[in-house]
């Protein structure tokens, strides 16, 4: 048994608001879980050695501001540590969109608090039962909200932290969420994330998990998706110490629709690991899924992804692809692209590669001159790259393009 | 038209009859003492009771394996029996008039006529019926070109030095659950020995036949090709239908010395159980090969029978060059269930592995297909490609892809491509509208979709195969 | 500029040129035409330096160097353009920095200071107007989700750009409406300025109507089998190219 989460138990029993009865649900769940191990198959290509006898503060008094984006006005929710530092009386919200904290009794958080996100997730539970200082997002029905919501989540120097986003987006609703996470310290931070929408509602959405160095950053966002509803989210991971996210989509309805892109870019010597699960429980379900890595030098990716058709999900399709592209000899990728189909009358497919390219681009460039090694780059590059002009939001990916492209760059020199 | 659909597939297992032979049978039960006397009644050297005993005593501390996508009882050790032989075989039959009448009957209904006047020209059989080889054939022939086939337990008699340098090189000992077992308790099986730069000048099989009640079937095959050397070995497996579930835990090792190849072809076909899922053999096989430089390796597998498969021929591609290839058709209908695929593990520079898997689901089964490539940090310029699709086939049954890619050299290419689909109403509409009954057309879809692997298969399996599948080979789906 | 002497070439086990000679001089124009499967864009591959186009016989020589022993991206340096019968998409390489990029790689090789961003922009965008595509095109991906007309304006462009001394056109005219034929003629023809060459693969009389060539080449079976001036192209235009005898595969290759 890892130290860490007996004192998580421990912590958790002293934890009292109006969720508590639902929190205990998730504490009786956790009490049951294993520590796992490389025999866990969640857990096989990722070690928790670091978090197993971890000790860190609880509390701190660190200031933040939310890191500006350029060209990108949005309706900024800071948390620093875990503390939701943003006064939400001042805030200046559009009709039909209500921001409450977790800590307020509302209907919207019963309504979705731990209800989307499924209960199998270890570190999920860890966040039911200690995640106080949530937000609960909530988008009325018909309501479209032009200006993004971004919730930045920013980790300091060893401190322990959990936060909690409540997402409850009404019929035909429309809004844009940005969970955006990033710290370089020796820290552990449990992020989880959960999207209620709704019949015809449509989210847009984005993670950014941008944790460096020592940063322990283990988290999900969870969509469960109602009849003709749509999610169009794109998630971009920086490898840490060791970052480990889960995402789980589940078509609840008919004739939804989702499309996921995820990049992750690992520095040398970082760890990511990516579980995403897409549950087609519904008929008439469409989902794309694109996951794109490159991993730098004794870095080391893990991808997940799973798509499970249910025996009810006739006429689905679903498909994920995932490429890989290791920068040396040092660095690792283990990907599990997996189907497991019940239903009959559906298409699905999944490819997964490591090191292809595209040997008629790679011709068509050199006939315009580009040497070989120039040309290399720009379309190792531009498969994540691709994923980041695919992005909804142009301010967003104004600003992502040239950090991550810098990232690639300083990558490509230290591997 | 799923109806229709179903009648094509509800064939009859037609090797599913009991021969009544008279056998020698351990009572029940495992223990140290089970294998002291199964390894005496087979006459071995000491090493080998030695090795069986350390296997036992690690698979007593191994648990079952519970991540397959498979569901069954738990098995009882102690209820099965772990030797079995015709009487008739005590004092070993030195030719084929010698062999019991009933026994050679039960081949030839199996359509595998033991007479070599009778056989399909250019096969060497070797004939497994419960726990001990009954013969082997063209044994001269064979040893004219300085081929080694022989029962294993005869191997380790007559060639205990070449057995004792490959045995559990290739599967380890304590390998897994199955094959530490089966270290501990194998009966027979095969051993093939290829000279240096020997075409191996026919094709070789085994076939394998549990027909006694209640035993488990063990059976351990080692084939070495020396340098530059090749062998085809063909190898088919039948069961009588019963309604207890029966255990074959088989391990087979090729070992593929320098620039040899070894091409490994198995038409599996143990009884599946009945409709409702009763009875049927539980088939927990780890099969693997090891390349050295240039060497090349190829597994290709019809997997139509058994209750639950476990089931993985692997290579592990050593030397440079070397090569490592995959077709499987796994058919599985009724309540089968099935969990196979391959592993390909790169070690060697310029490797290169192709797997190509066909999984077709019916019934109320359940078809997996679960792989593993791996590219080792020294597995410069190496390839694989991967293509695993599955075929529905009414909506009780499930198809599952987990393939496991795990790379750690830059310059390795792999690419892996799964779909599914189904046999549509459009495609069987199209068939019958040329004139072709249902049952036909399914055949002809099923075969088009399984035609990339039926290629690799020897000409004889290939017509077996195309039989058990009801498919005709002569018509394909464009 | 060009001379190619006795070209053999195949692909994969296939050979497709058979022997083919021919002159360019600096300024000329020359028109290729030929039946469906001619080896015209085989042509085109094998002096761009495509991979899997082996030259099995034979010599070109590219301004006085020995072309076929250039790298691809050498040939391109050194002059020589190839607008594709069917640009490749790349997605997540932009327009932008792809054409930055080959611009400067250009007058890299050429020995001229590269280009700042702005004058690169003012650039890029004067030859998107001439060729009638909108700005926004420099943001998005190369040829990513581009009409079939719009592929071929891009080529033109990216001929404008980047200057070359020899453009092969590859087909450029087809799948074209009159207006949009309109549009690469007169990227082309803004181009032609005595010094530099052009060989213009084509089907239709139509679009040398408005790039005049001096020569027109009939390619058949891998061999130049007829040349002649701007009339040859006329005569196939009026009967095909039943004359060649041979019966001809109906396909597009
Ligand atoms: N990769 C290839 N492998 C084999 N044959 C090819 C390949 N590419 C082209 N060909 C063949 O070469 C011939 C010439 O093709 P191409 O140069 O494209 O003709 P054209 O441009 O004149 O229509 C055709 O018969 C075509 O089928
Ligand atoms: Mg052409």
């Amino acid at each position: 048994m890892s130290q860490w989460l007996a004192h998580v138990i421990e912590r958790a029993a002293a934890v009292d608001d109006w969720l508590s009865p639902v929190r205990a649900e998730a504490l009786a769940k956790l009490k049951e879980q294993t520590w796992p191990g490389r025999r866990t198959e969640a857990w096989r290509y990722t070690s928790l050695h670091a978090v197993e006898d971890l000790s860190l503060a609880t509390e701190s008094s660190v200031q933040a501001e939310a890191p500006a984006i350029a060209g990108l006005d949005a309706l900024d929710l800071v948390f620093v540590d875990g503390r939701l530092t943003t006064p939400l009386a001042d805030l200046d919200l559009p009709e039909g969109l209500t921001i409450r904290a977790l800590t307020d009794k509302s209907e919207a958080a019963e309504h979705v608090f731990t209800k989307v996100k499924p209960s199998h997730h270890l570190f999920g539970l860890v966040n039911d039962v200690l995640a106080t200082q949530g937000v609960v997002i909530d988008v009325a029905q018909d309501a479209v909200i032009e200006r993004p919501i971004r919730v930045v989540n920013f980790a300091s120097d060893n401190v322990e932290s959990h936060t909690r986003v409540l997402v409850s987006l009404g019929k035909n609703a429309k809004a844009t969420v940005i969970e955006h996470g990033s710290g370089t310290g020796h820290s552990l931070n449990t992020a989880f994330a959960e999207y209620d929408i709704a019949n015809e509602a449509r989210l847009e959405h984005y993670r950014f998990a941008l944790h460096q160095g020592d940063a322990i950053h283990v988290g999900g966002s969870h969509f469960k998706l109602a009849n003709k509803s749509r999610l169009n989210s794109t998630l971009i991971g920086y490898g840490s110490q060791l970052t480990r996210l889960d995402v789980d989509i589940i078509h609840a309805g008919e004739h939804a629709h989702a499309k996921f892109n995820n990049a992750y870019l690992l520095a040398p010597k970082e760890h990511f690991d990516l579980h995403s699960t897409i549950e087609h429980a519904m008929p008439n379900g469409t989902t794309e899924e694109n996951a794109r890595g490159i991993i730098g030098d004794k870095a080391k990716a893990v991808f997940n992804g799973r798509i499970h058709i249910h025996r009810d999900a006739q006429k689905t399709l679903a498909e994920l692809n995932n490429r890989n592209l290791l920068l040396s000899r040092g660095a690792q990728i283990n990907t599990k692209p997996e189907l497991e189909i019940y239903a009959d009358d559906v298409q699905c497919a999944h490819g997964a590669t490591v090191a292809e390219i595209d040997e008629e681009a790679l011709y068509y460039l050199l006939t315009r001159g580009i040497n070989k090694q120039m040309a290399l780059v720009m379309l190792n590059f531009g498969f994540v790259q691709e994923l980041v002009f695919d992005m909804p939001n142009k301010a967003l990916a104004d600003w992502l393009q040239p950090i991550l492209k810098q990232r690639f760059e300083d990558m490509m020199e230290r591997s | 038209m799923s109806e229709q659909i179903d009648q094509a597939l509800a064939r009859k297992y037609d090797a599913g009859f009991v021969s009544e032979i008279e056998s020698e049978t351990f009572p029940v039960g495992l223990d140290e003492d089970v294998i002291r006397r199964l390894s005496a009644i087979k006459g071995e050297p000491e090493w080998m009771l030695e090795w069986r005993l350390k296997a036992y005593r690690t698979w007593l501390k191994q648990t079952e394996p519970e991540w397959a996508h498979v569901d069954y009882p738990k098995i009882n050790y102690q209820d099965i029996s772990y030797y079995s032989a015709p009487k008739s075989m005590k004092d070993k039959p030195k030719s084929l008039d010698e062999v019991d009448p009933e026994l050679l009957r039960t081949y030839e209904k199996l359509g595998i006529p033991l007479h070599e006047q009778e056989m399909l020209a250019g096969v060497a059989v070797d004939a497994v019926f419960d726990s001990v080889s009954v013969v082997t054939t063209f044994r001269e022939k064979l040893e004219e070109a300085g081929v080694i086939f022989c029962p294993i337990s005869e191997a380790l008699q007559k060639y205990p030095d070449l057995v004792k340098k490959y045995l559990g090189t290739v599967v380890p000992r304590g390998d897994n659950y199955f094959a530490a077992l089966n270290s501990a308790v194998f009966t027979d099986g095969s051993f093939v020995y290829i000279p240096k730069g020997v075409r191996c000048p026919m094709e070789l099989s085994t076939y394998f036949r549990i027909n006694e009640q209640n035993t488990g079937q063990f059976e351990r095959t080692l084939i070495v090709a020396d340098e530059g050397s090749y062998v085809s070995y063909l190898e088919g497996c039948t069961a009588p239908q019963r309604d207890e579930n029966q255990l074959h835990a088989a391990v087979v090792e090729l070992v593929a010395l320098e620039g040899a190849e070894i091409k490994y072809s198995t038409v599996q076909n143990w009884y599946p159980g009945d409709e409702n899922g009763k009875g049927g053999i539980y088939n927990f096989v780890t099969k693997r090969g090891l390349c050295e430089k240039n060497a090349k390796i190829s597994w290709t597998q019809v997997e139509t029978g058994s209750a639950v498969t476990w089931k993985y021929p692997s290579c592990i591609l050593k030397g440079d060059n070397s090569v490592g290839e995959f077709y499987s058709v796994a058919l599985t209908r009724g309540k089968q269930q099935a969990d196979t695929g391959t592993k390909m593990i790169h070690l060697g520079k310029n490797t290169k592995s192709t797997i190509i898997s066909k999984g077709i689901s019916a019934g109320y089964s359940n078809n997996a297909y679960r792989g593993l490539v791996r590219m080792g940090p020294g597995a410069e310029g190496a390839r694989n490609f991967t293509e695993c699709d599955s075929l529905l086939i009414g909506d009780k049954c499930g198809a599952h892809t987990f393939p496991y890619i795990e790379s750690s050299n830059p310059s390795a290419i792999v690419e892996h491509e799964a779909t599914t689909s189904k046999v549509s109403d459009d495609q069987l509409f199209l068939c019958q509208q040329r004139g072709l009954d249902p049952e036909k057309a399914v055949s002809m879809i099923v075969n088009g979709f399984c035609k990339e692997v039926f290629r690799e298969l020897p000409m004889e399996f290939a017509v077996e195969a195309g039989k058990l599948l009801e498919i005709s080979l002569e018509g394909s789906v464009g | 500029m060009l001379t190619i002497k006795d070209l053999h070439a195949r692909v994969e086990e296939k050979t497709i040129i058979k022997g083919l000679n021919l002159e360019i001089k600096p300024g000329e124009v020359h028109a290729i035409m030929g039946p469906n499967g001619a080896g015209k864009s085989t042509l085109g591959y094998v002096l761009s330096g495509r991979e899997g186009y082996e030259v099995e016989q034979g010599e070109v020589t590219f301004n006085g160097a020995n072309l076929l022993e250039m790298e691809v991206e050498e040939r391109a340096q050194a002059g020589l353009f190839l607008a594709f019968q069917y640009p490749v998409e790349i997605p997540g390489v932009s327009n932008m920095e792809f054409m930055k990029e080959s611009v400067n790689a250009m007058r890299k090789a050429r020995g001229e200071d590269e280009l700042s961003s702005a004058e690169f922009l003012k650039k890029a965008k004067a030859a998107c107007k001439q060729v009638n595509l909108p700005l926004d095109f420099l943001k998005r991906g190369v040829n990513e989700g581009f009409s079939g007309g719009e592929k071929k304006r891009n080529e033109i462009m990216q001929l404008i750009m980047l200057e070359p001394k020899l453009a092969i056109l590859d087909e450029s005219d087809s799948g074209l409406d009159v207006d949009a034929l309109q549009v690469v003629a007169n990227g082309v023809n803004s181009q032609r300025d005595g010094k530099r060459s052009f060989i213009v693969v084509t089907h239709y009389q139509r679009l040398l109507d408005f790039i005049e060539p001096d020569y027109v080449h009939i390619l058949a079976q891998g061999k130049i089998v007829k040349s002649g001036g701007p009339e040859l192209a006329k005569e196939v235009e009026a009967s095909g190219y039943a004359w060649l005898g041979q019966a001809q595969e109906g396909e597009e290759a």
